[in-house]
Formats: C-alpha cells, structure tokens, sequence
C-alpha cells in the first residue's frame, strides 16, 4: 500500500517534502511562526490543483509539472526562509506565472501560425529594447529594468521566448527565409539569408551587452550556437560562428570593467576577499558549511551571502539543506532536460521542434550558469535559476516557455471528444 | 536560531541537546532522502514510458509476427506505431494498462486480446463497442479467431495487415 502510494504518485513526495520544510520554519522560534502553516497550504492546494488539471483534462505532459512543481516548492520555501515578504510575493507570483502557464498552453494551441510572424518576432523584440533602453531603471549594475509604480520587471526575460521563436522561423527552412522573391542566384541568397541571421543575433546580443546582462548575453548566443549547431546547414558556417566568440569575448575583457572583474574573481576571489569576491567567497563558505544534509532549514546564515534570494539561492539551498539536495536540483534539472528533449524526438512538425528545443536548451543552459557560477566553476553572471530563484518576470517568463512546451507536447496526440466505452 | 528548538528539547528529553540533534539529524536526512525518493518515482515513470515506446522496434528482425498499420499515420491525431510486433499475449485498448495503448476514441478501453497458442496466433474480441473486423467480417463478443498472413484486422479508424514472421513457417 504504502509502496503503491510512494512510487506511483510522486506528487506525494512534493507534499511531504513541503511538509518536512515547513515544520522546520514553523517550529525554529518560539513563539512558533504558525503564518508558515498558511505558506504551506497555500503552495501545496495551488501544486496539486494544477497536477489534477493537467492529469485530468489531459493536457499532455505529466513529467515536466511534477518536475517543476519540485523545484517550485523548494524555491519557495527557501525565499520564504530568507525573507517572509518576498515569500509571500513569490506565491502571488507562481499564481500569475500558472494563470499564464495556462493561457500560453491555449493560445498556442489556438493559433498554428506561429512560424508565420518572422518580421513580427524581430519588431517586437527591437521594441522591447528600445523600450528598456528609453524608459529602463538600473538595478544591481544592469540597466534592464522597467519600473511602473511598485512593480519592476525586466523585458530581456521576454526577449528570450521571441529569439527563440525567431530561430524557429529561420531554421524551418534553413537559409530560406529572407528575400526569396527577389531573383538573385541561389548562393547570393543563402549568404544574405545567413548574414541576416547574424546580423539579429547580434543585435539582440549588442542591446543585452548594452544593457551589461552578461549572463543572458552569454545564454542568447549559446541557444543560437546549439540551434545552429542542430539544425544549421553548412560546416563552415557555425565554425565562422564559433569563432566570431572569440574576438566578442576578448573584446569584452579588454573593454568591460565588470566582465575583467567577473573573470579575475573566477581565477582568484581570495586576494580580495572583502571586496570583489566578497560574493562568491561568501557563496562558497555557505555551501561548504552547510555538509551532507545542511544545517536545517532556519538554522543556518545564508543571509551573509549578498543577492541571495536571486543569484545565490543554490548556495542557500546548499547550506540549508546540504549538497545532497543541492545535486538532486541539478538532477532534477536534467530530468527537466530530457523530458523536453524527448517531446522535441517525438514532433514531425519542424517548427515546433526547434522551438521545443530552443526551450529546452533556454532552461538547461541557464541552469548551467548560474548553478556554475555560484559554485565557482564558470565566471559568475547574474542570471536566474529556473522556478526558483525570487523574480517575478523571470518566474513567468519560465512559465510561459513551460506552458508552450506543454502545448507542444500535446500538439500531436491530442484526443478530443469520447464517443465511446 | 536553534535557541527554542534546543529548549524544547532539554524540556522533553532530560537527555539534552543530543537527542535533540540525533532528531534533527534524522529529519534533515527524511528531507535529503524524500525528494531522492522523487527523482527514482520520475526515474521509474520515465524508464516505463521509454519500455512502452521501444518494445515495438527491438524485436523487428527476429521473424516474430507482426501487425502493420495500413492507414497513413500522418493522418491520425493520436500515438500509434507503424508496427506492433506479436511475441507473447496482448491486449489492444484505449486505457494505459493495455499492451498495445492507442488513443483512438473509436476503440474501447480494453478492446481486443491477441493470443499466441502452439505457433498460431488468435484474436479475440473483448466486448469492444465499436467490433472487431478480420477481413470485412465483425467478430462476434468473445470469439476467438485464427489470424492468417495477410488478414486486414480493423478495430476503430485503424487498419492494421497481420504479417505471419519467419518464426511461425
């Protein structure tokens, strides 16, 4: 019995993980914090409501919301240790991220024209650029923040759904996409298809470095390389790619104080432990502290560690609830992974395939990152972890690619109606 | 931090802080082992439903019998294989449990079984809505009827051609 209900429901295991935590925060002070006992109602209905739904009205894909359902709620319950009130602001935020979750999955499968509006997606993201560069806030060093009243968000998070989009429209059919009505020899036009794509690649790249968001930057061109790398006809061509990286990166060294900063930290945070690698030295001494099972969630420091409800909540993860939790996230992540790269094997429409994989890649890469930031493997850059992370226009950025890739996932096997017994 | 947690303790337990810290201990390894225990049930999930997609495809050229699907599958909007190889008894039907799951609405949930005795092979109707047909010829509920090479079976919209493998000669 028992059995059954452990293995074959692991829908379980996320309400008893919620169930540990939460006694954990509920029963660290005295007086005992009893507002935890809501968090928990809250995060564990809004959880199994959403698995019931797409169980029930079968909408595809059970794996990827039980996935991130997982990290969602350890997400949540590490802010909320951090900070109550960005706890409470994370809830309001997965709420909207699953109302749009929802809506993004209809509208997809509303529309099947998607592959249609190539100039569109270009349009829009240039807008969102200027928009930012125009109106946009600088907050911790980047220049990409909108702020309306008391609402902030950053329109790069939504730049990375269009740039996918883009490419999909591209690789569709590979070099085939821009000015084929005019009469040109077919060499000239694959060149100008190809230096067309370069040339929106690196604009969207240009805006980012414009805005200093290294690690978006970092993630925009590693999508367009793996995309290419898959999907792109012609050797030469992603080798000319491959190595346009190297001058872009030393450029960026010579030119930008951050990045020569962000590197030399990388090589040695220790000579200026107090000053730039204050950072990641902090991150490190929390992870190590923190051993096989962590401290116990409550009980540790992670609020020495700056940012550390965005940038730096593995670290917090880590010292909390120790490494073994720490490299479950990262296998959960490529659980993520290979669920999205198994909807990609399974699609026949092209289209879809590359946009599934441009997601897939999105969250892997990013995953990377941040997760090798913050463990000093990679430069660090300031990018978010997928579903957890605090950060409202990151959490429904990620839920709109969830909520597409859903939609895909369903696209092709969709049984509509019951006629019979 | 642990300050209450700590008096609580020495309150319950006259033993003092490590009882308390073996509890604490044990708690946080339930944590650690808990979501593990997650990872394996997705893991298990995963593995079945890899097991399911592949079992057709293995066993191609061992000269088992096999069903071959006459309808142009780009045409379907549900999962279904080109092939379905025959090396032991199965079930055809719309419900998860069945060996061979198609998602098509016009077949019932557990539709037709497919036996295997003494080198032949059997098709059975199980009280399908819709009927099985061999040949343009509805089975009957329960009935039992020997497949040959190159009998047409229909059950809902699909068409499937039975293909007798080396095994059977």
């Amino acid at each position: 019995m028992l059995g059954k209900i452990t293995y074959h429901k692991p829908i379980n295991m996320v309400v008893f993980v919620n169930i540990i935590a939460y006694a954990f925060l509920i029963f660290k002070d005295k007086p005992y914090q009893w507002h935890a006992l809501l968090m928990y109602c809250v995060v564990v209905t809004m959880i199994c409501t959403v698995y019931c739904v797409i169980i029930k009205k079968k909408l595809g894909e059970g794996y990827l919301f039980l996935i991130v359902s997982m990290l969602l709620s350890i997400g949540i319950m590490m802010i909320y240790r951090l900070n109550p009130d960005r706890g409470y602001k994370q809830v309001v935020w997965s709420l909207i991220g699953i109302f749009v979750f929802f809506t993004s999955y209809y509208l997809y499968q509303k529309s099947n024209k998607w592959h249609k509006y190539t100039y569109f997606y270009i349009a829009i993201s240039v807008i969102l650029y200027l928009i930012t560069f125009v109106f946009g806030t600088t907050i911790n060093g980047a220049r990409n923040w909108i702020v309306i009243g008391s609402y902030s968000f950053q329109p790069s998070e939504l730049n990375k759904i269009i740039f996918i989009f883009f490419l999909a429209c591209y690789f569709k059919n590979p070099d085939k996409l821009f000015i084929q009505k005019f009469h040109y020899d077919e060499n000239v036009k694959i060149i100008v298809n190809r230096v067309l794509l370069m040339f929106v690649t690196y604009i969207n790249i240009g805006f980012l470095v414009f805005q200093r968001e290294w690690g978006i930057t970092a993630l925009f061109l590693l999508i367009y390389l793996v995309v290419l790398y898959v999907y792109g006809k012609g050797k030469y061509f992603f080798v000319i790619n491959l190595a346009l990286i190297l001058p872009v990166a030393i450029i960026g060294y010579k030119f930008f104080y951050h990045i020569r900063v962000r590197v030399e930290t990388w090589i040695d945070p220790w000579s200026d432990i107090l000053g730039k690698g204050y950072q990641i030295t902090q991150s490190l001494f929390a992870i190590g502290s923190g051993g096989f099972f962590g401290t116990g969630l409550g009980m540790g420091k992670p609020y020495l560690i700056p940012e550390v409800s965005t940038d730096f909540i593995f670290s917090a993860i880590c010292e909390e609830m120790g490494i073994l939790t720490g490299a479950a996230i990262v296998l959960l992540y490529m659980l993520l992974f290979y669920r999205g790269i198994k909807i990609v094997l399974s699609i026949r429409s092209k289209f879809e395939r590359i946009v599934a994989l441009g997601i897939t890649v999105m969250i892997g890469i990013q995953t990377f990152i941040i997760i090798g930031g913050v463990i000093k493997l990679i430069p660090l850059t300031g990018i978010t972890l997928p579903f957890v992370s605090y950060g409202g226009s990151s959490l429904v950025t990620n839920f709109i690619t969830l909520g597409i890739l859903q939609a895909i996932s369903n696209c092709d096997f969709s049984s509509e109606g019951e006629f019979n017994g | 931090m642990a300050h209450a947690l700590n008096q609580k303790g020495n309150g319950i337990f006259g033993g003092g802080v490590k009882v308390f810290e073996i509890i604490l201990l044990l708690v946080k390894v339930l944590f650690a082992l808990v979501i593990y225990l997650f990872i394996f049930g997705i893991v298990r999930l995963i593995y079945l439903d890899i097991k399911s997609m592949n079992i057709s495809k293995v066993n191609i050229n061992k000269g088992f019998p096999y069903l071959k699907l006459v309808n142009k599958r780009e045409y379907l909007h549900f999962k279904v294989e080109e092939t379905y190889i025959l090396s032991k008894n199965i079930t055809i039907g719309r419900y998860d449990k069945n060996d061979i799951v198609i998602k098509d609405s016009f077949i019932s949930g557990i539709h037709a079984q497919i036996t295997k005795g003494d080198s032949k092979i059997y098709l059975k109707d199980l009280g399908s809505k819709n009927g099985t047909f061999i040949n343009g010829k509805k089975l009957e509920e329960g009935e039992q009827k020997l497949l040959k090479d190159g009998d047409k079976m229909k059950i809902g919209q699909l068409e499937f051609l039975f293909v007798e493998g080396s095994e059977l000669v």
